[in-house]
């Protein structure tokens, strides 16, 4: 599990928000390569070949590489820098948070916080992000000469070890997927597969999944299997929405996904006794499958996902075990394929 | 202070209010070499006394706290959950998704409900404290009671940043406070002086209070931190103060009518330091002061703060021309204050 750690803490020391994923695909790129060959193409994803290249059936596996964070619009008049959102960052923590400005240098920032005695008791309101600022503590010409509109900004908090196989991270939310999908091109590294694999780790997924529905052309597979996170259970969510922390991958069952995969993967969890869960939607299932499935002609797709608590927070808490469940039931999955 | 190492090492101790017991250990090691005598009270106050070249006409006590805001454990959920309390004056809305560590070094964090599963009236609206917990990865109560016990202190994780003149971390409420004081002790004085590094500053002052009636000094000065809101969408008439407009003076807050000689004193020594200063432009907050000015038969109190922007939040920021310039406040004023009879 300390091997497994270690990646995903890289992984997640990388920023990556959409559209700017740079340097998360060069330190996934570097993980990957040491199983398959790794490229970065012009939309920021990054894609690794394997397998029996040519074969009839050619799976594409993605997870996407981008995280949610803050996009610099502008610097008033204080030097402040007012910001907007890129993906879906809950105003709720923001306040008083200390932030990561990617500007012409690294620099420390905190999210403006009207001190208690002056919200008259309106601090149970929260106004929007574009509304907010951040406060690096420089003038307008110092802000000026560092920091660009445009510039990306992350809520600052380091990977650590919780209790037990469980770590936080900030991007959690889809590093895990990405760590995933490394740790079961290792362990499909060296194997016959009767296969072809494309490893897809996707750009720009929290802003719409740009890099899933180009990469997905482009590679042009027959399958996709989709791994990105969803709920684990905590307080105040109800449990039937949720998957539990260590209870293995969640299978998704879903209109979009293709039910000879679902039942696939569910042999394939009992086959090597792999715990899961099924996470059973209505309707579409607000990941790259969505965009994959109804790539070219149609593409079979299957989501697998990691439980996470705390979503979209910079405290994502999973657990390590699942990581290591999820990569083991898509590499025997895939080493089934006939 | 011109390396900020000292700082950094205090404010990266922990040490929420009746848990000082890791910065009072770091001050008392940077100061016992230095100070003539040390004293530590029943509370967990530290009284030093240094001997300076000269006996001073006034008793004079300069008071810094030495204890930060943060949380307290208080039960345990069945799932392996903690539950807490705040400690001292937080802001609830800055607690929600940030990593804390629960008392010397089990790692935890704050969670919130994804924003995926929120309904339309919850998205703009902070999250109430009795639903906010810690989550340090236990499986259930079994095993976090093999790491917590209700009473664990709980602290922000944060950071401490040097860069572009400025200083932001965790705790600089009031660290900041002690590391001038501990720069004095560490030099030579011109008339002999009292120290307190007080517990217990944002839980009700009872560590300065206790202090001050132990040292019985006739005048203080207290070192703090104060809110300055200068941030983006105050208007100058509620900003207070300004982060590097200099040391902030108060002439009222919500404890004390300062004393309005030293009150102008102030002014006097900034001016004799080359200094710039402010007066702090609200009456709000409060500080040790309210406890000290009513020590025993009265104590003539003035208090010298930084402008410091997010005070309670997991990080502060000040500026370190706001704290040179302050420092040498506050040596020009306790030689004055010290000076008069």
């Amino acid at each position: 599990m300390d091997e497994l750690k270690g990646l995903v803490f890289r992984l997640c020391a990388a920023p990556g928000t959409p559209g700017n994923e740079n340097a998360a695909a060069k330190a996934a790129g570097k993980e990957l390569s040491k199983y398959a060959k790794a490229h970065v193409d012009k939309m920021g994803n990054v894609i690794a070949k394997m397998g029996k290249l040519g074969a009839e059936k050619h799976i594409l596996l993605d997870a996407h590489l981008d995280q949610i964070g803050l996009i610099v619009t502008n610097i008033d008049k204080h030097g402040f820098l007012r910001v907007d959102r890129t993906g879906g960052v809950d105003r709720r923590v923001l306040p008083g948070s200390p932030v990561t400005i990617y500007g012409k240098e690294v620099l420390t920032g905190v999210v403006c916080c009207t001190p208690p005695h002056l919200s008259d008791g309106s601090e149970d309101k929260l106004v929007s992000v574009d509304k907010m600022a951040v406060d690096a503590g420089l003038s307008k010409a110092e802000a000026e000469k560092l920091v660009r509109p445009g510039d990306r900004i992350l809520l600052h908090a380091a990977p650590k070890s919780l209790l037990g196989t469980r770590v936080t991270a900030p991007g959690l939310d889809d590093r895990a997927g990405v760590a995933v999908l490394i740790r079961c091109a290792q362990l499909l590294a060296g194997c016959e597969l009767n296969c072809e694999v494309t490893v897809l780790l996707s750009s720009r997924e929290e802003v719409g999944g740009q890099g899933a529905v180009t990469g997905a052309y482009s590679v042009n597979p027959t399958h996709a299997v989709i791994v990105d996170v969803s709920f684990a259970e905590q307080p105040n969510v109800l449990p039937e929405k949720c998957g539990k922390l260590g209870g293995g991958p969640m299978i998704g069952v879903a209109p979009i996904l293709n039910r000879s995969m679902i039942d696939g993967m569910i042999e394939t969890a009992k086959k090597n006794h792999i715990p899961y869960k099924l996470d059973v939607m209505g309707g579409s299932t607000g990941t790259n499958s969505d965009e994959i499935a109804i790539t070219r002609k149609g593409v079979k797709a299957e989501l697998i996902s990691i439980p996470l608590r705390y979503m979209h927070t910079p405290v994502e808490v999973i657990d390590l075990k699942d990581v290591e469940h999820t990569a083991r039931l898509i590499a025997e999955y895939i080493k089934g394929v006939e | 202070m011109a390396d900020w190492k000292l700082l950094e090492r205090l404010c990266t101790a922990r040490g929420i209010s009746g848990n000082e017991d890791e910065v009072r250990n770091l001050i008392l090691g940077e100061i016992e070499p230095y100070a003539t005598s040390v004293e530590i009270t029943p509370l967990g106050s530290i009284i030093a006394f240094k001997k300076g070249e000269r006996r001073p006409k006034t008793k004079l006590m300069l008071n810094a706290h030495m204890d930060e805001v943060g949380m307290i454990v208080t039960d345990i959920t069945d799932g392996g959950l903690l539950k807490f309390a705040t400690v001292g004056g937080i802001d609830r809305r800055v607690l929600c998704g940030i990593p804390v560590t629960v008392g010397k070094n089990v790692g935890g964090v704050v969670g919130a409900k994804p924003i995926h599963l929120l309904e339309e009236d919850e998205k703009e609206k902070s999250v109430p404290l009795k639903d906010l917990y810690i989550d340090i990865g236990a499986e259930n109560r079994e095993e976090a009671e093999s790491h917590v016990m209700p009473g664990d202190p709980v602290t922000f994780d944060s950071v401490f940043d040097t860069s572009h003149g400025m200083l932001k971390s965790r705790a600089l409420d009031d660290r900041a406070g002690c590391a001038m004081m501990i720069d004095m002790i560490q030099g030579d004085l011109k008339y002999d002086l009292y120290f307190v590094f007080a517990v217990q500053e944002e839980t009700g002052l009872n560590g300065s209070r206790t202090a001050a009636f132990a040292v019985e000094p006739q005048a203080a000065i207290v070192l703090e931190s104060t809110t300055a809101a200068d941030v983006a969408g105050v208007d100058r008439e509620n900003q207070v103060c300004n982060v590097g407009g200099g040391a902030v003076i108060s002439f009222m807050d919500r404890h004390t009518i300062y004393d309005k000689e030293y009150y102008q004193m102030a002014f006097k020594a900034a001016k004799k330091a080359g200094v710039n200063c402010q007066a702090k432009r609200a009456v709000a907050g409060g500080n040790d002061a309210g406890a000290i000015h009513v020590s025993r038969g009265g104590v003539r109190t003035v208090a010298v703060s930084l402008p410091c922007r997010y005070l309670h939040s997991a990080v502060s920021l000040i500026s370190q021309e706001d704290f040179i310039s302050a420092q040498k406040l506050v040596c020009e004023l306790a030689d004055m204050i010290a000076g008069e009879g």
